[in-house]
């Protein structure tokens, strides 16, 4: 019952309304990140896997210039791309994202629930994941970093 | 679909509203898993569960959304209340500023809703705790002003949490014209889970 997360689709009126910002302040050269991030929160509950790989893009970008010690931002951000990347069954890439926000955050329902639907979806479909170790062992190294910055912030 | 959900009766939106820290993750984590856990982590943008009742004799689906009402998810409110049929509003007995912020949640819920007649249950949590700075009184005289369902929780001991969602639930199936005509549309947006390949909504 709990896969719903996974299922649950954007309404094309929010998408088509982020999208319209989105393009109007980059035309402008005027992009905010609020607008990037909702935009990409759109794209990764999207019906279609080409709008959740442009959403994950988007969130890659913004993990990658986030200041550091922005840790509820940045936690958003591991959480939308562990979302987008089940969604479009990169499971691995997925699991990455989950470990890494619970490393920092061990108790965190919401994504231990993820994880637990990832793993299970990961049965259903048949280890498919394993094929990309190449893409994997790339996104690592960037969610290292960032488990890294993650970890200091909370520290202090 | 499945047959399983040719026997729901109706699939029901609920909104678990009101100030950051009041329980409200808490809340729906004692209804949905009956546990409680002392940090279950600030909520990211919106969560949302789902869980079937039997109400006289009905399945009712119930798809309940949590939000940590931050302001960086504050843009998509709107779409986070349109079609819900019933509400509830969370305050922390042992926290005054909680409850003062409560009235603003309801203008945002009146807002917003676009349902008519929408269901609320105004729930005073953590009455566990020895502190207090709302009494019972105060609530129950709140919850009449609005017109509200009111009780007082605990997600940590589970004192009323069965309640606030079985009597909600209860209200809104006694309302009818809340969720007749709703049947097919939610049933379907809740269980397709094809994720269309090669495909953009945008056309750039
Ligand atoms: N004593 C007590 N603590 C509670 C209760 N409900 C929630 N809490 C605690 O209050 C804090 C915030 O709860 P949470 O559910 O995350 O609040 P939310 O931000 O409204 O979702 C957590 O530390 C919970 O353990 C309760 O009924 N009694
Ligand atoms: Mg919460």
């Amino acid at each position: 019952m709990e896969e719903d997360i996974l299922n649950e689709i954007v309404s094309s009126e929010d998408l088509k309304k982020f999208e319209k910002k989105y393009h109007i302040e980059l035309a402008a050269g005027n992009l905010q990140r609020q607008t990037r991030f909702n935009y990409a929160w759109c794209l990764v509950r999207s019906r279609y896997s080409a709008d959740i790989r442009k959403g994950i893009i988007l969130l890659q970008e913004l993990c990658r210039t986030e200041d550091l010690s922005n840790e509820s931002s940045k936690r958003d951000y591991l959480y939308y791309l562990a979302l987008g990347n089940a969604r479009i069954k990169e499971y691995t890439t997925a699991l990455q994202y989950t470990r890494a926000f619970l490393q920092v955050e061990p108790g965190n329902q919401q994504v231990a629930t993820l994880e637990t639907l990832i793993k299970k979806k990961m049965e259903t479909d048949g280890i498919k994941g394993i094929a990309l170790a190449g893409g994997v062992a790339l996104a690592v190294g960037g969610i290292v970093t960032l488990g890294f910055a993650l970890a200091k912030g909370k520290s202090k | 679909m499945s047959n399983f959900s040719n026997d729901v009766l109706t699939t029901l939106k609920i909104l678990i509203i009101g100030e950051s820290s009041v329980g409200k993750s808490s809340l729906l984590m004692r209804f949905i898993h009956d546990r409680f856990e002392d940090d279950l982590g600030l909520t990211i943008g919106v969560d949302f569960k789902t869980k079937t009742v039997v109400i006289d004799g009905n399945s009712v689906k119930l798809a309940i959304w949590d939000t940590a009402g931050q302001e960086r998810f504050r843009t998509l409110t709107p779409s986070y209340y349109r079609d819900a049929q019933g509400a509830i509003l969370v305050y922390d007995v042992s926290s005054r500023v909680s409850f003062v912020k409560l009235e603003l949640w309801l203008n945002e819920l009146e807002m917003y809703s676009n349902r008519k007649g929408i269901i609320m249950m105004i729930v005073g949590n953590k009455i566990d705790k020895d502190k207090r700075e709302v009494s019972r009184e105060e609530g129950i005289q709140f919850a009449k002003k609005y017109k509200s369902l009111f009780i007082e929780t605990s997600a940590k001991t589970k004192d009323g949490v069965e309640y606030a969602f079985d009597e909600l639930v209860q209200k809104i199936i006694e309302t009818p014209a809340l969720w007749e005509n709703t049947r097919y549309r939610q049933t379907q947006q809740l269980t397709d889970d094809n994720i269309t390949d090669n495909q953009s909504s945008c056309l750039c």
